[in-house]
Order: structure tokens, then C-alpha cells, then sequence
């Protein structure tokens, strides 16, 4: 990038999705800064894994664009955007099931940033280390699809990492965990982003997202009701009304 | 020969096709397998048919209903006996197995009624008549007729019976459907029995307008599944539809570039339309 | 891996000296069952490791077998160039049809090329440069020994490649797209690119082996060279014998093989109607393969067998 100031890691320019008459984003714009992490709430249904779905390429925006590091990338297939630097995580958990824990994460290695640098082996090798930083490596040789709810998150956790993003979108690691493993787990969020990682994290854990976020941005009805400090964004009656409602967290 | 007399031609030949293609799609929607041994039942209803014609005199026609209930009976029990035991297997399994159970019934008919074409020829087989200086088969024009009242039959069953939003159900959610104290178990036994029912009216009907042999089941199997995805799953008369589009194509085809080439009109209208046509139309199970 | 490697080509050796034990009777069974191997072993690359069943591999055994047909007996060129032509012509069809249809999933995939298969043994019945329905006759030339020795040649490279395949990140790549293609594109794999690649190494091989069998039977046609049986008899052996993994596909051949020669030497054709009692017989309580029994069988005895039921009926 050119000097100046920063250019945002991300930004969104407008982007609408449309599912026949159905709006689910509506003209979003957003920024997301380097190293930062960006907390995503909003209620169900409010366009969050649309969102998603729509930088990791996964679905094309009806309209608007997306630039990542200044670049347009909203009409780039899923595979050439994972070698750009954007990895993700699935809401509903895809596990490669016939493979081994080990050989599941391997695969993040051998194609995501530094593919065709990389052997099976040496690919086998940093799943492992990173098996062992997801908590995962007591069960490297276990078939994915014999993991439990908690174990198949850091699985896919560690297949995201895997792939040595600049950008990762984490859609609701932490559902269904108790809270140890949700402190585990922002314990693990904010190690990656020590390593240089700028992070998008969707969650309902209101918690975790206030002591994680650098900024937090709240959808509703796939618009953008609130953006930027935690604390003033949870506050904000707009918010409590929409999602939050009267006792919160 | 004229070009409406090919249209005409087509149209007839292709409600016969849209039939023989419902029974297939049926399946397909509820149970969520590809019966590849679809095209023998067809046969085996078509033999239903000569036999009970040739050896008891009975109107072809008339033995339609009859056919059509012994299919229903073997279909019901072949789904709840035997392919029941893998229909939740990964689809490979259940292609295999119906291939397996295609190649047993091919060679049990080759057996019992030996390799030779039959035709079933009542009295009034060639007879036709004429209108707008079209000629119209009387055969062909009964079994279009016939084709379409199933359709509907199917259709009004489907839509506006208990069985039919039993059968709906199970399709579009076996669990749920599970919750609603529908057995799933026996709505497959019956759908697949009803497609078998279909199949063998159908065979009927082919035998009566083309020929038999055991071995017209590995091509008519392949032709109901080229019109079940030309016409989608979803409504009996868009199969109907299908199939009509398939018989006029086949009939153009032979008229200007000579029959040989009908098969790969087919199957090409088959690979073009599974290309051209987005899948996730394709994917929705009836209505 | 190494220890893979040594396997095969010990196993080949042994093969190798077959010629000189068996009766002519046993070397055409050989020859027929070294050639379905290969089909096996080459479906095994875009089936078994990438999960897409192709039901119409037939036709690059098809296009081998006219491509080297037409280059010998109508322009009176040397088996190589026949095999060449074959091949070329083979991966011309896998490249310029696996584009559109490789966009397609599951049954709709197998479905396409179940009708690609059927169009284009049509379509060639149809051509006269390929002898039209009557077909063509190459020149004549006995000679088992050499038969066997390149057919055997020709799976052992098949063999080798899918080792190598299991191997390489091109394989993991193949293997995470039959797992879960959406998932594999997010992490980088470039799926349409790995799909035509492993399909068109199908065609390769497959079409090599159509060209052997070509020079060796001497005379050809629509039928024989695009005969559909193949397809399922080429799937059945590798699902058989254990798809994705470099040896199940040759178990699954040679034992299939094997039974069918002596379902025919006892029954003529009801053979055909116990293959596919077997067939059903397999898919019921085997669903997964043979290596899969002989694990399943050693874990938990013959209560294997009710459980494959047990998991998969209604």
C-alpha cells in the first residue's frame, strides 16, 4: 500500500443483498481497520452471515462493492479471496468428516496464503502447532465428524487459522459454549489479532463482544443502526430497543 | 410429412413419455432416490399387459388397471422389503442397488419371456382417423388421454387427499413429518408402489403403441430421467410438459437428420438443460 | 508411502512372470480383467477421491478404442499414434464437456454423464470415418504375452499415479472437494481447476486402456467400445474394493473379476442375474467397500453386517 494514512483493511460501499423480494442487506457501508477487531451483532435474521457470506465470496452482492486493501473483490470467486487473505469460519460447522482433525486443518495450510510453498508434511506440521494453540491436540488423529459441539468450533477455529489470514470472520464461535470456554476462547481471539490479524467477529455473547471489540456495529433488517465504541454502542437506546432489549448482560 | 403431422406426432408420443417420467420423478421427490431400475418395471407392466391380452383375451385397455395393481403391489413390497433397508445410504448405494435389481429383473424377464419384440395388437391397433388432414392414431390419442387423467389423478391425490399431504410431508421433512404421526415407512412402501402402478401403465401403453423386449428398460429409464429434469419435480403436468418437449424433439430429430439420431437428441437436450438450468429449481421436492 | 510404492511393483513382478504358468484361456481372462482394473482405478481418481461418479467414463474408453481404431486401420499408422490420438481426443472431451457438466453435483453429475455415454456411442454409430454401426477391424496381430505385459504396465502406472496422488496436496485437494466443496473453496482450493484436471487423469488412462483393447480384440464397434455395462462394472469394482484408496480399486476389480468368470463358467447367462444378486448382496451389507468389512468385521464381529442396515433403512 501507498503511504498516507492507513488505508482501511476492509470497506463496503453501498452493498445490498436481495433474495427475490426479500432485502437482507440494505445499502451497508462499513469500514474495518487494520489489526482492529469489529464486533457484529444484531438480532437474528438481521443480515450478519449474509454479510459474511458476501466478503468470504460465498454469495455475490445484488449491488454495491467491496474492496479489500483498496481493492475491488466483490466479483472474485471464494477460492482466489482465501488466497488474498480472508478465511471464515461456518455458522453451521463444515468439517471436512472423513479426514482427521489433523489432516482437516492441514488442508488450510496447503491452500490458503502460502500455497504451493508448502509440502503435505510441513502442512501437517503447522496444523499441529496449531491444533495445539486451538486446545485441539489431544485428538489430532480423530475422524472431524467424531467431535463434539465445543471441539468441532476450535476445529474450525484452527482450520481458519490455518490458512495465515490477514482477514478472519468468525460467525458465532462462541455459541452453545459455557463460559470458561467463552473466556478460552477471547482469550484466543485476541492472541490471533496479537499476531497481526484484523478480525470480524458475529456473536450474541454481549459479554465477551463488549471486552473483545475495538468498535462494535449493530444490523438490523440488513442496515446499520449503530457503529463504533462498545460501550456507548450497548448503550445505545436504538440498540437496547431493536436487540438488546430491557436487561441486558 | 408435414410439419404439424411431426408436432402432432410428438405430442402424443410425449404424454406417454411425461407418463412414464411421473412415476420416476415421484420417487425421486419422496424417497430422494434415482430408481435406475425404473425402465424394467415399465417392461414388466408392459408383459403385465401382452400376457393378459394374449393369453386371456382380455382389452388391453381393460387390463391397463389390472397391470397397474399388481405393480403397485410389487412396487410397495420391493421398496418395503428390500430397498428400504439402504434408502438412507449415501446415493451411490442406492444408484448400485438399483442397478443390481434392474439387472436381476432384465434377466428374469429374458428368462420367462425370451428376447423377442412383442407388439400388442388388438383389433383396432392400426386404426386412426382424420382430422384437419392430420392423421391421429386412435392407439396413440388413448394413451395420451389416459397419460394426461393420471396426471391430474396424481395431481388432485397429491394436493387435496390426506395421503397426498401425507406423501408431501414426508418429503419435505421426515422428522417433522415423524412428529405428525405420519410412518414414514409405509408413505415410501405406497409412494413407490404408486410410481410402480405408474410405470406399469405406462409399459402398457408402450407396448400397445412401439414393442417389447426385457431389454427396453435400460433406455427408458434413461429417457424418464431426461424428462423428469426437463420438466422438474415439482408438478405432475410440468413433467407432462417434458415429456411432450422430448417427443417433439425426437420426432424432429428423426425427421430431418434420420432416427438413428434420436438418442442423442435426447441426451443432449438432457446434458444442455442440466447445464443451462440452475440446480436449485431442480432441487425442490412437490409442492 | 515408500512402503505403498513397493507394494505395487513387488506385486507387479509377481504378475509379470503370470505369462508363463497360465493357459491361453487364463491370459484373455487376464488381459480382460488387467484392462477393467485400470478403468477401475482411473474412475477411482474423479470418484473415489473427488467424489464426483462419473457414470459415463465409458466414453473416453470409447474414444481410446476409435481414436486408435481410426489412426490404424483407415489412415494405416503405428499403435503408438493410434493411442495417441486416442488419448488427445479423450482429454479434448473430458476438458471441453467437464467444464459445464463438472458444475454439477451429486446424482445431477452422474445423471449428465449417464447421458453423455449413451449420446456418444449414438453419435459415433452414426459417423463413417469410425465404420458407422458396422465398426472397424485393425490389423491383426497375436500375441498375448505382449498384451498382458502392456496392460499390466499401464496399471501399474495407474496405480502408481493414484499413489502419488494420495500423497500430493493435489490429492488433499481432491479429498477436501468430495468432503465439502463450499468449505474447500473458502480455504483456497481452486475446485473447478481440480475437478477437470482429476477428470481428464481419468480420461487419460481410461482411454489408454481403450486403445489396448482395441489393437488386442482386432475389431471394434459402437457397442463393444462404448458399451455402457462398463460403467457400472467400473464403479461396482472400486466402490467394491474400497473407493479412495490406491489399492481397493484392484482388489475390488480382480475380485469381481474373478467371481463373474466363474458365474459364467458355471451358468452362461444367469451369471449376469447373480452378478447382480451380488450386486445388491454388496450394497446392503457392504456398503462401504471391502477394506471397510475387513476392518468392521475385526472390530465388531459379524454384528457389522446388521449395523450397515441398521444405519441406513428407514
Amino acid at each position: 500500500m501507498s503511504g498516507g494514512p492507513a488505508q482501511p483493511i476492509l470497506e463496503a460501499r453501498s452493498l445490498t443483498k436481495r433474495f427475490g423480494g426479500l432485502v437482507s442487506v440494505d445499502g451497508l457501508n462499513f469500514t474495518l481497520n487494520e489489526n482492529e477487531i469489529l464486533g457484529l451483532i444484531g438480532p437474528n435474521g438481521a443480515g450478519k452471515t449474509t454479510l459474511v457470506n458476501m466478503i468470504s465470496g460465498t454469495l455475490r452482492p445484488s449491488e454495491g462493492a467491496l474492496l479489500l486493501g483498496g481493492r475491488r473483490i466483490d466479483k472474485i470467486q471464494p477460492y482466489r479471496r482465501a488466497r488474498l487473505g480472508i478465511a471464515r469460519t461456518f455458522q453451521v460447522m463444515k468439517p471436512f468428516h472423513g479426514l482427521s482433525v489433523l489432516d482437516n486443518v492441514a488442508i488450510g495450510a496447503l491452500f490458503g496464503a502460502r500455497r504451493g510453498r508448502t509440502s503435505r508434511k510441513r502442512a501437517r506440521e503447522k496444523a499441529r502447532d496449531l491444533l495445539e494453540f486451538t486446545g485441539l491436540d489431544h485428538r489430532l488423529d480423530a475422524r472431524a465428524d467424531a467431535l463434539g459441539g465445543p471441539d468441532r468450533k476450535r476445529l474450525e477455529f484452527a482450520k481458519a487459522l490455518a490458512m495465515e489470514p490477514k482477514l478472519l470472520l468468525l460467525d458465532e464461535v462462541m455459541a452453545g459454549l459455557t463460559p470458561v470456554e467463552i473466556d478460552e476462547v477471547v482469550e484466543l481471539i485476541e492472541k490471533v489479532r496479537d499476531r497481526g490479524v484484523t478480525i470480524l467477529v458475529i456473536e450474541h455473547v454481549i459479554k465477551a463482544i463488549r471486552s473483545l471489540s475495538d468498535r462494535i456495529l449493530v444490523l438490523h433488517h440488513g442496515a446499520k443502526i449503530a457503529e463504533g465504541d462498545p460501550v456507548r454502542v450497548l448503550d445505545d437506546p436504538r440498540v437496547v430497543e431493536a436487540y438488546l432489549g430491557k436487561r441486558r448482560k | 410429412m408435414l410439419l404439424p403431422q411431426i408436432l402432432l406426432n410428438g405430442v402424443l408420443t410425449g404424454g406417454l413419455y411425461g407418463l412414464m417420467a411421473f412415476g420416476m420423478a415421484l420417487v425421486w421427490g419422496v424417497l430422494k432416490i434415482l430408481n435406475l431400475a425404473h425402465g424394467s418395471l415399465i417392461m414388466l407392466g408392459g408383459y403385465m399387459v401382452y400376457y393378459l391380452f394374449t393369453l386371456f383375451g382380455l382389452d388391453p385397455f381393460a387390463a391397463l388397471p389390472i397391470a397397474a395393481l399388481f405393480m403397485f403391489v410389487f412396487g410397495y413390497l420391493l421398496q418395503r422389503f428390500l430397498i428400504n433397508l439402504i434408502v438412507r445410504a449415501t446415493m451411490l448405494s442406492t444408484l448400485l442397488i438399483a442397478f443390481g435389481i434392474d439387472v436381476i429383473i432384465t434377466y428374469l424377464a429374458q428368462l420367462f419371456f425370451s428376447a423377442d419384440f412383442r407388439t400388442i395388437n388388438p383389433a383396432y391397433s392400426g386404426a386412426n382417423f382424420s382430422v384437419l388432414g392430420l392423421t391421429v392414431p386412435v392407439v396413440g390419442l388413448a394413451a395420451f388421454i389416459i397419460a394426461v387423467i393420471l396426471a391430474a389423478a396424481i395431481w388432485f391425490v397429491l394436493n387435496h387427499t390426506p395421503l397426498g399431504r401425507a406423501i408431501r410431508a414426508t418429503a419435505q421433512n421426515l422428522t417433522a413429518a415423524r412428529l405428525y404421526g405420519i410412518a414414514p415407512v409405509r408413505i415410501y412402501a405406497m409412494t413407490f408402489g404408486i410410481g410402480a402402478a405408474l410405470a406399469g401403465v405406462a409399459g402398457g401403453l408402450f407396448g400397445l403403441t412401439t414393442h417389447l423386449t426385457p431389454y427396453i428398460g435400460a433406455e427408458l429409464t434413461a429417457k424418464s430421467f431426461v424428462i423428469a429434469i426437463i420438466g422438474g419435480l415439482t408438478n405432475p403436468f410440468n413433467v407432462i410438459f417434458g415429456g411432450i418437449a422430448v417427443g417433439i424433439a425426437e420426432q424432429l430429430g428423426s425427421f430431418y437428420l434420420g432416427a438413428t439420431y434420436s438418442d442423442v437428441i435426447s441426451f443432449g437436450l438432457l446434458v444442455l438443460v442440466l447445464v443451462l438450468r440452475p440446480v436449485r429449481s431442480l432441487r425442490a421436492t412437490l409442492p | 508411502m515408500r512402503r505403498l510404492v513397493l507394494i505395487i511393483l513387488f506385486g507387479a513382478a509377481l504378475l509379470a512372470a503370470l505369462p508363463y504358468f497360465a493357459s491361453d484361456v487364463m491370459m484373455q481372462f487376464a488381459i480382460n480383467a488387467l484392462l477393467m482394473a485400470v478403468l477401475a482405478q482411473s474412475w477411482n481418481i474423479i470418484g473415489g477421491f473427488t467424489g464426483y461418479m462419473s457414470f459415463g467414463n465409458s466414453v473416453f474408453h470409447g474414444l481410446g478404442v476409435y481414436g486408435t481404431a481410426i489412426a490404424m486401420a483407415q489412415f494405416h499408422m503405428g499403435f503408438g499414434v493410434g493411442l495417441v490420438l486416442g488419448v488427445i481426443l479423450a482429454l479434448l472431451c473430458a476438458l471441453v464437456i467437464g467444464l459445464p457438466v463438472l458444475r454439477l453435483r451429486g446424482p445431477y453429475f452422474a445423471i449428465a454423464t449417464l447421458g453423455l455415454s449413451a449420446a456418444m456411442g449414438a453419435l459415433v454409430s452414426n459417423l463413417d470415418i469410425a465404420g458407422a454401426n458396422i465398426g472397424l477391424a485393425l490389423p491383426l496381430i497375436r500375441n498375448d504375452f505382449m498384451f498382458y505385459e502392456l496392460s499390466l504396465a499401464l496399471l501399474v502406472a495407474c496405480t502408481l499415479s493414484v499413489a502419488w496422488i494420495s500423497a500430493s496436496r493435489f490429492g488433499a485437494g481432491l479429498v477436501a472437494i468430495r468432503e465439502d466443496e463450499q468449505a474447500a473453496a473458502a480455504m483456497g482450493v481452486n475446485a473447478t481447476r481440480f475437478k477437470v484436471i482429476a477428470w481428464m487423469l481419468s480420461a487419460f488412462f481410461t482411454a489408454l486402456a481403450g486403445g489396448l483393447y482395441a489393437y488386442w480384440i482386432s475389431f471394434i464397434d459402437p457397442a463393444s467400445a462404448f458399451d455402457p455395462t462398463l460403467n457400472v462394472r467400473m464403479v461396482i469394482m472400486a466402490v467394491f474394493g474400497g473407493p479412495g484408496t490406491v489399492l481397493g480399486p484392484l482388489v475390488g476389480s480382480f475380485a469381481l473379476s474373478a467371481v463373474y468368470e466363474l458365474l459364467s463358467n458355471w451358468l452362461s447367462t444367469a451369471a449376469a442375474l447373480f452378478f447382480g444378486l451380488i450386486v445388491v448382496l454388496c450394497v446392503i451389507f457392504t456398503p462401504r467397500g471391502l477394506a471397510d468389512v475387513i476392518v468392521g468385521v475385526r472390530q465388531s464381529g459379524l454384528n457389522y453386517l446388521m449395523r450397515n442396515i441398521r444405519d441406513n433403512r428407514l
